[in-house]
């Protein structure tokens, strides 16, 4: 059986906030030193699948040099391996616009798909974090003959709003798929995993389907009818981290005693492209428990429940505590960082106080998004010496120190430059 | 630049670091945490814009082969030169292991001339220094040089272990010494670093081979050219070591854990490449602690660790404490296990509560009374340490020990003592 994997990448993200203003959503670093495609892509390899495209649309150059010929994955292929797959300018006639939605990018590269004579498509998320053995969703998908087979888990009934609800018979095919919707007796999600045979998704996305742009918001809505279309129950780990909250979240969930994201199974790597650094360092007054330390990284000070990236620095008598700070964060001497993701190369001044106060106002440009009093710094934002910065704050990337009030930023602010 | 080919000497033994190069040759004995000892010659090759790089192998060759494998980490898996391991090979009327350095590199003097080198820069895989070879290259081409020896000072008590020289005010080398018993002859050491004109170097290989079995450079191709041709020292100054020693494989590695270590591991203008293993980051327990070490990726503390170095993929239970040591790849530490000053090869497990590097005693190891003897107990690989017992200082214990192996000891292995059988 050839399968062809598709991994939609082109995603901006707009609920990572500043994180995701000059990259992917695919791209975001997790977990210290993965990104999130990595978790997709590894999970390909490790089922067996090395025929992947990535599709990229919003600002990819991020993702592009993360995976570039896909060494990591033991993806630089001669036959198969990975393609990135850009938005291209069609031929006169054709129309010339972006891609308006996962269907209609896939439909973008009907001719890579084609080329690859796959029988099926396996059409993935760049921006989940899961393991999964995909071949198990293929088993079920071939022996029922289906045309599309849903990957879809159970979520709490207070999250159906933001997923794809699915209603399943007993024999597994599916009799209903409502969008996000306000209301709804399933309890079963889509995972936006969907195995399609290669000659039904491109006669139907060609056909019937034309005007159909989106796979969650109006193709497999209107496939239930007139399609053999079946689910695949998962059971494991999954986390769509597509809000700061669960981005947070997610990636402090590694820090418990048994996570329920095993990192560490050597049957399953996720594979990412590491720093060449040397290992950690942790300096003899430093105190580091409770912690994921990356390679590179040098602690001399404290630093408690964190996702420390590689080449972190923190200063004799710093603090750092239930934050994330991507690559290369220098927090200086006596800073304290309380719940704050810090891009990369942020440069947290000496003596600079964040999340220090109670006050937990939302953020007033995006009250919805960032209200539980987590601060978000920009990549390369440099913050000034001794501020005081509150939460729910919003920082804009690239700003140098002497951007910022003298009085600080105080909690549901957002400092643009 | 020049057409040059760099050789890298690895196929030496180092029988001084006991246990720790049974398995496998000197070059890849795993050191500072994530590194092999040949990384950093590798490294200096490919930061130096050498790409064309030949590996002779000769004792166990396994891990080092694994480690390079086509070259990758170093960018040198390439169409053209990239990385060569050459294996000893029987020839026609030739059936024996290569004798000395210079005979190794007689052997494969094909793979020379197949490279058509102008220059062949011969490198030792032994040594932790970083080093710019381009200014050395410049150096021999300005000199007209037909050879160029890498020099630098050494202690005077060091001087029998090296080849010195005396040279004039040009930096010619007027006289060479082969690790010379007297210490009257000066300090200017070679580091084992030459470069030769390829012709001149096959013409001199062809020649004094038929004098000399055992060829070596220091012995016999160098002094042979002193008088007759044009010999010169480049003098490098900077860090430069031979963890030749238990003891100095422990301080060496140790010494990355100062504030200022010995060499900047983390230069982005001089990476030092390795074979990297793809590993999740370190995970500290809330009880983990750490001070003043290094811990790759993959290692999981849940106990306390101090002034230690360790490999990735390391996990100290609970309870346990580890001080003073080096601990390699996947080496697993039981709850309550206390190790002080012990040097553990990879994938060694260490039973629950037991104690290494126990008590005062600080008796030499009998079987090795020179080489272990400043109280460091070593582990070989893969060694399976019984719970709840009591190990001195200076101990051996061999690769894939067994509790069985332990049998003899009953609760305590005293000082000096060797579990196992050593080969």
């Amino acid at each position: 059986m050839n399968i062809l994997a598709m991994i939609l990448a082109g995603g901006e993200g707009r609920g990572l906030g500043v994180l995701t203003s000059h990259r992917a959503e695919a791209a975001v670093p997790f977990g210290g030193k993965y990104r999130l495609i990595d978790f997709t892509l590894s999970n390909c390899v490790n089922s067996g699948i090395y025929n992947v495209g990535v599709l990229t649309q919003y600002q990819p150059r991020s993702l592009n040099d993360h995976i570039a010929i896909g060494k990591p994955w033991d993806l630089d292929r001669a036959r198969g391996g990975v393609r990135l797959l850009q938005p291209f300018q069609r031929a006169r006639g054709q129309g010339g616009t972006w891609q308006e939605g996962t269907a209609d990018a896939v439909r973008f590269n009907f001719d890579f798909i084609a080329e690859n004579n796959a029988d099926h498509v396996l059409i993935l998320a760049g921006d989940h974090i899961y393991k999964m053995d995909y071949n198990a969703l293929l088993r079920v998908h071939t022996e029922t003959d289906a045309d599309v087979t849903i990957g879809v888990r159970s979520v709490s009934p207070f999250d159906t709003h933001r997923f794809g609800m699915v209603t399943l018979d007993s024999d597994g095919s599916v009799t209903q798929f409502e969008e996000k919707p306000k209301r709804t007796r399933s309890t079963t999600a889509s995972m936006g995993i969907y195995a399609f045979k290669r000659s039904f998704l491109q006669q139907w996305l060609s056909g019937e389907g034309l005007t159909h742009h989106d796979f969650g918001r109006d193709v497999l809505p209107a496939l239930i009818k007139n399609a053999r279309v079946f689910g695949f129950n998962y059971q494991g780990y999954w986390a769509d981290v597509g809000t700061i909250q669960a981005y947070f979240e997610a990636n402090m969930a590694l820090l418990g005693e048994t996570p329920a994201l095993d990192l560490y199974d050597p049957d399953w790597v996720i594979h990412t492209r590491s720093e060449e650094r040397p290992a950690v360092y942790v300096g003899a007054n430093a105190r580091v428990d409770g912690n994921l330390l990356c390679d590179g990284c040098r602690i001399d000070g404290t630093v408690t429940r964190s996702v420390i990236g590689p080449g972190v620095y923190i200063a004799p008598g710093a603090v750092v505590r239930d934050s994330i700070l991507m690559k290369d964060t220098y927090v200086g001497a006596g800073a304290l960082v309380d719940r704050v993701i810090t891009d990369k190369r942020v440069v947290i001044g000496a003596g600079a106080q964040s999340g220090v106060d109670g006050d937990n106002t939302p953020n007033q440009l995006s009250p919805t998004r960032l209200n539980t009093g987590i601060t978000v710094i920009g990549k390369r934002t440099q913050i000034p010496e001794k501020i005081t910065l509150g939460r729910n704050v919003e920082i804009f990337p690239n700003l140098p120190a002497s951007v910022f009030p003298k009085e600080g930023v105080k909690s549901g602010e957002t400092v643009t430059g | 630049m020049s057409n040059v080919l760099a050789i890298i000497m690895a196929g030496g033994a180092g029988t001084r670091l006991s246990v720790l190069s049974e398995e496998r040759s000197k070059p890849a004995v795993p050191f500072a945490a994530r590194y092999r000892i040949i990384d950093f010659t590798l490294s200096n090759c490919v930061n130096s814009d050498i790409y064309n790089i030949a590996v002779l192998t000769q004792y166990r060759p396994r891990s080092l082969n694994d480690h390079i494998g086509v070259g990758k980490p170093w960018d040198l898996d390439r169409a053209r030169g990239g990385i060569r391991l050459l294996q000893p090979y029987q020839a026609r009327g030739r059936e024996q292991w290569y004798g000395g350095t210079a005979d190794a590199v007689y052997q494969n003097v094909d793979d020379m001339r197949e490279q058509r080198a102008d220059h062949v820069l011969i490198l030792s895989g032994d040594h932790i220094y970083k080093m710019d070879y381009r200014p050395m290259l410049k150096f021999h081409q300005e000199k007209n040089a037909d050879l160029t020896v890498g020099v630098m000072n050494v202690p005077l008590a060091e001087t029998d272990r090296f080849g010195i020289m005396s040279v004039n005010e040009d930096m010619r080398i007027r006289a060479f010494f082969e690790k010379p018993k007297k210490r009257d002859k000066g300090t200017l050491a070679s580091m084992g670093i030459y470069i030769f004109d390829a012709h001149t170097l096959a013409e001199q290989l062809e020649a004094e081979s038929k004098n000399h079995a055992d060829l070596d450079f220091g012995k016999h191709v160098i002094p042979g050219m002193i008088e007759t041709m044009r010999v010169y020292a480049y003098p490098f100054e900077g860090y430069w070591v031979d963890v030749g020693t238990i003891q100095s494989y422990w301080e060496t590695n140790l010494a990355f854990l100062e504030p200022t270590p010995p060499l900047n591991l983390d230069d982005p203008s001089w990476v030092i490449h390795t074979k990297s293993s793809e590993r999740p980051p370190v995970k500290v327990g809330l009880q983990g602690q750490l001070h003043r070490s290094m811990v790759a990726n993959g290692s999981n503390i849940r106990g306390r660790v101090e002034h230690s170095m360790l490999s990735p993929g390391v996990y100290v239970s609970e309870g346990a404490v580890v001080r003073d040591s080096i601990l390699m790849n996947d080496v697993w530490v039981g709850p309550g296990a206390v190790l002080d000053k012990v040097i553990v090869d990879k994938g060694a497990v260490i039973g629950a509560g037991t104690q290494l590097g126990f008590g005062k005693d600080n008796k030499a190891n009998e079987l090795e009374p020179d080489k272990i003897n400043t109280g460091i107990t070593v582990i070989g690989k893969g060694a399976h340490i019984p719970a709840n017992i009591s190990i001195g200082r200076n101990v051996v214990i061999v690769p894939r020990a067994d509790e069985e192996a332990f049998k003899p000891f009953g609760d305590i292995v005293p000082s000096g003592a060797t579990v196992g059988v050593r080969k």
